[in-house]
């Protein structure tokens, strides 16, 4: 609209009567200031970029902000030891995942990106694969390295049968919940299936008076296509495979959105988690507001922390997550991989070198496991004893990532998932049943494949 | 006003003769060369993108190919029927028409209210200008806490009513209601300047008059007041019927993104779709278009009543 009042303006200042030659010259030496100015902005904004000073090979490696500080020492670390030989930058990204992409997608398209090494998430190479823009790395990222990794974080970097990254930290949904209060009420043990979580949670808040049973997120956005795949997953379904298949609206799924709705719909969990993000989760659970809770690894450290926590550490219990019958227990993969920039290609051997040492390394991984409570993704280190003191959390979340899935792997992942988060949303909120949400999701998801596989065609004729 | 009606009319006898006739003035010329930059920056900031985001809304093609299929109304039918757009749509305009019919209510009131002459006038003008001045972001976000179900006061006083039974920010109409309020609370003051402005231009010996002749207050409001103010009013309205026709900070930051209006709609297939940027230019057009409509209604009304007024 803005243009449209310009336009008016622009025609009625032409039209009206002349004004004085004072003002004119002003107004044009204005505007010939103005372009002039804008010259210059545009002539700076071209500059920057890395120059090869000699003999140095200059890095830039992109992800987001860094809150603990783990990475920029693991960052100094790197620049120490190889002096001389590389340096590497690390260019601080947006902290939402989506902004992120949207920027590095928004480079690449535009032509180039002066990133060589994206700190990426784990949902990434498919789309980014899917339009070269990351390079292949089957060849240097061995068989015999793949077999030291978390094989669902192998599994994440994986594409038509090729790897396009390495796996740096992981993460997995885990159930928490309060064995103090479970014991009050009789329970010994936490539950195996969602129907005895319903039970325990109604029972356990009822007799202790606690506001909640269960908690989990839920809000319109990528973290509960997590939660709500991990319903779907742990009854059995499946939404999108990997050959593109969508069985969105098959009865397992329907099963696993009825199981979550029932939730909301049976008092356990608040409405309110169709708000829920993972803050939300975690301060209500730390205060003592709950007495189940999906969430991450990460809320141990707060949980460790009294100025953070209304509870302690052995108030709670933490388990892999339930499941419906004829399914079994399945967290969702979080986590985040090292992908290499396609047009980076002639810096590769530097770029490796940056990747071992990020990704391979034992020393690195421990130091940010412990500082920062980042999952390693190497087998070993989940018996490190320095790992397992520090973060307990540790050895519940080696189990739980030997049965974790990732999410849909599709080079139309961003669309899939906007289907996703809205159709959980409304089928959380009760908007939609469950079964309208899995037949909305088939027809959506559907309808986007065809049409990027249309425009994936043109991609290629272009 | 009259005068601006009319001039069309004079120019409207072949655009070459006209051409060549201003061009021939020196003086005129000159004063042509001196708004050709200016022009140039409108067509390069304005029309360009508005040209490009047309000419996209025709092709199948994501950003950085070049060319691209010409689709024809490929992407609008799809658009049409996608059930997010057909929901963004709705709720845009049950937002604009809803607020702007509240603000224009309130607002009057309150512009007839600070209108009279009393203590502290200037005082009070100015402070019902407060939510107005705050930025669109922070008002939405402070209303999103009162709305919140763990420490939101409007959320405790419509529980403890019984209004409601669940917390507002967990549904989708109440979530609707939620934004309509605080944009009536935001925009209200600026509708009441700006009709306060108007009133002001009414000149007090009609209403003498009125009042020798023995009219009562309520015939003074609709024979003396509302058709003066008419032309203000069509003013205001507009303005703010287009702003909301485009709202989009005030649903993302209230509803944490989960509010869609056409604007937003149109983020979302551009931005965080890899596929729906076709089709997110056709939103845009979409948005545009019927946004130009709506001014355009409101114009050709003015015009009417301005020269029925001459």
């Amino acid at each position: 609209m803005s243009s449209v009042v310009a336009e008016r303006a622009g025609g009625r200042s032409g039209s009206s009567k002349r004004r004085g030659r004072l003002s004119r010259r002003d107004f044009l030496r204005l505007s010939g200031a103005g372009l002039a100015g804008a010259a210059l902005l545009g002539g700076a904004g071209c500059g920057g970029g890395g120059e090869q000073t000699s003999g140095v090979t200059n890095l830039v490696f992109s992800f987001g902000p860094d809150d603990s500080g783990s990475l920029t020492q693991v960052v100094d670390r790197f620049n120490e030891e190889y002096q001389g030989e590389i340096q590497a930058e690390y260019r601080q990204m947006p902290s939402d995942t989506s902004s992120y992409f949207n920027q590095l997608r928004t480079e690449f398209q535009s032509g180039a990106s002066p990133v060589d090494v994206i700190g990426g998430d784990v949902t990434w190479p498919a789309q980014l694969a899917a339009n070269g823009w990351i390079l292949d790395l089957s060849d240097l990222f061995t068989e015999d390295m793949r077999s030291d990794f978390v094989d669902a974080t192998v599994q994440s970097c994986t594409y038509q049968d090729k790897v396009w990254g390495v796996p740096w930290f992981t993460d997995v949904g885990l159930l928490w919940y309060r064995q103090d209060l479970l014991e009050e009420s009789g329970f010994s043990e936490g539950p195996q299936t969602w129907d005895e979580l319903k039970e325990m949670a109604e029972k356990t808040s009822r007799d202790s008076g606690t506001e909640f049973g269960f908690i989990f997120q839920g809000a319109q956005y990528e973290g509960a296509v997590v939660d709500g795949l991990e319903y779907i997953w742990t009854s059995g379904g499946n939404v999108l495979t990997d050959s593109g298949e969508v069985l969105a609206d098959q009865p397992d799924p329907i099963t696993g959105l009825t199981t979550q709705r029932s939730m909301v719909e049976d008092g356990v969990s608040p409405i309110a988690v169709v708000n829920y993000k993972e803050p939300e989760t975690h301060t209500a659970f730390l205060n003592g507001s709950a007495v189940f809770c999906r969430n991450w690894p990460y809320m141990y450290g707060l949980l460790k922390d009294p100025a953070q926590s209304q509870i302690t550490p052995d108030q709670v219990e933490i388990t892999t997550l339930p499941y419906n019958e004829g399914g079994e227990s399945h967290s969702g993969l979080g986590g985040w991989n090292m992908y290499v920039n396609a047009a980076s290609e002639d810096k590769l051997d530097a770029i490796w070198e940056f990747i071992r040492f990020f990704t391979m390394n034992d020393e690195q991984q421990r130091f940010r496991a412990t500082s920062g409570g980042f999952l390693p993704p190497l087998k070993s280190l989940y018996e490190d004893q320095e790992i397992l003191d520090s973060q307990p959390v540790v050895s519940i979340a080696g189990d739980a990532l030997e049965r974790a899935l990732t999410r849909p792997i599709s080079p139309f992942y961003s669309d899939v998932s906007l289907a996703m988060q809205r159709q959980f949303a409304e089928s959380l909120k009760g908007a939609v049943t469950p079964e309208e949400a899995a037949q909305n999701l088939q027809q959506e998801i559907s309808s986007r494949i065809e049409l990027g596989q249309r425009l994936l065609v043109e991609d290629r004729s272009g | 006003m009259a005068t601006r009606a009319g001039t069309p009319e004079k120019e409207g006898g072949g655009l070459g003769r006209v051409f060549r006739e201003e061009f021939r003035n020196r003086e005129r010329r000159t004063a042509y060369y001196m708004i050709l930059p200016t022009l140039l920056v409108i067509l390069g900031v304005a029309f360009y993108p508005i040209a490009v985001s047309l000419i996209n809304s025709f092709r199948l093609s994501l950003p950085g190919q070049p060319g691209g299929e010409w689709a024809g109304l490929q992407n609008y039918v799809y658009l049409f029927r996608d059930s997010p757009f057909q929901a963004a749509f709705i709720n845009t305009v049950v937002f604009t028409v809803v607020s702007v019919a509240l603000e224009f209510v309130i607002g009057l009131a309150v512009a007839l209210a600070i209108n009279r002459a009393f203590k502290a006038r200037g005082l009070v003008r100015a402070a019902i200008l407060v939510p107005w001045a705050f930025p669109i972001v922070v008002s939405a976000v402070m209303w999103r806490l009162m709305y919140q179900d763990q420490v939101g006061i409007i959320n405790y006083i419509v529980t403890a009513l019984g209004l409601i039974d669940q917390p507002i920010l967990t549904d989708n109409v109440t979530v609707m209601i939620g934004a309509i309020v605080s944009d009536v609370w935001k925009t209200t003051p600026f509708m009441a300047l700006l009709l306060l402005a108007g009133l002001q231009t009414i000149p007090g010996d009609v209403y003498e008059a009125a009042k020798v002749d023995g009219a009562s207050r309520v015939q003074q409001f609709f024979r003396i007041t509302l058709p003066l103010l008419g032309p203000s009013i069509l003013v205001a309205l507009l303005f703010r019927t287009l702003d909301s026709w485009r709202v989009y900070d005030l649903f993302w930051a209230m509803s944490d993104k989960q509010l869609e209006s056409l604007s937003t709609y149109t983020y979302k297939a551009v931005r965080d779709s890899q596929l729906l940027f076709p089709v997110g230019n056709a939103a845009a057009v979409v948005t545009f278009l019927t946004a130009f409509l709506i001014a355009i209604f409101f114009i050709k009304v003015l015009g009417m009543k301005t020269s029925t007024e001459a």
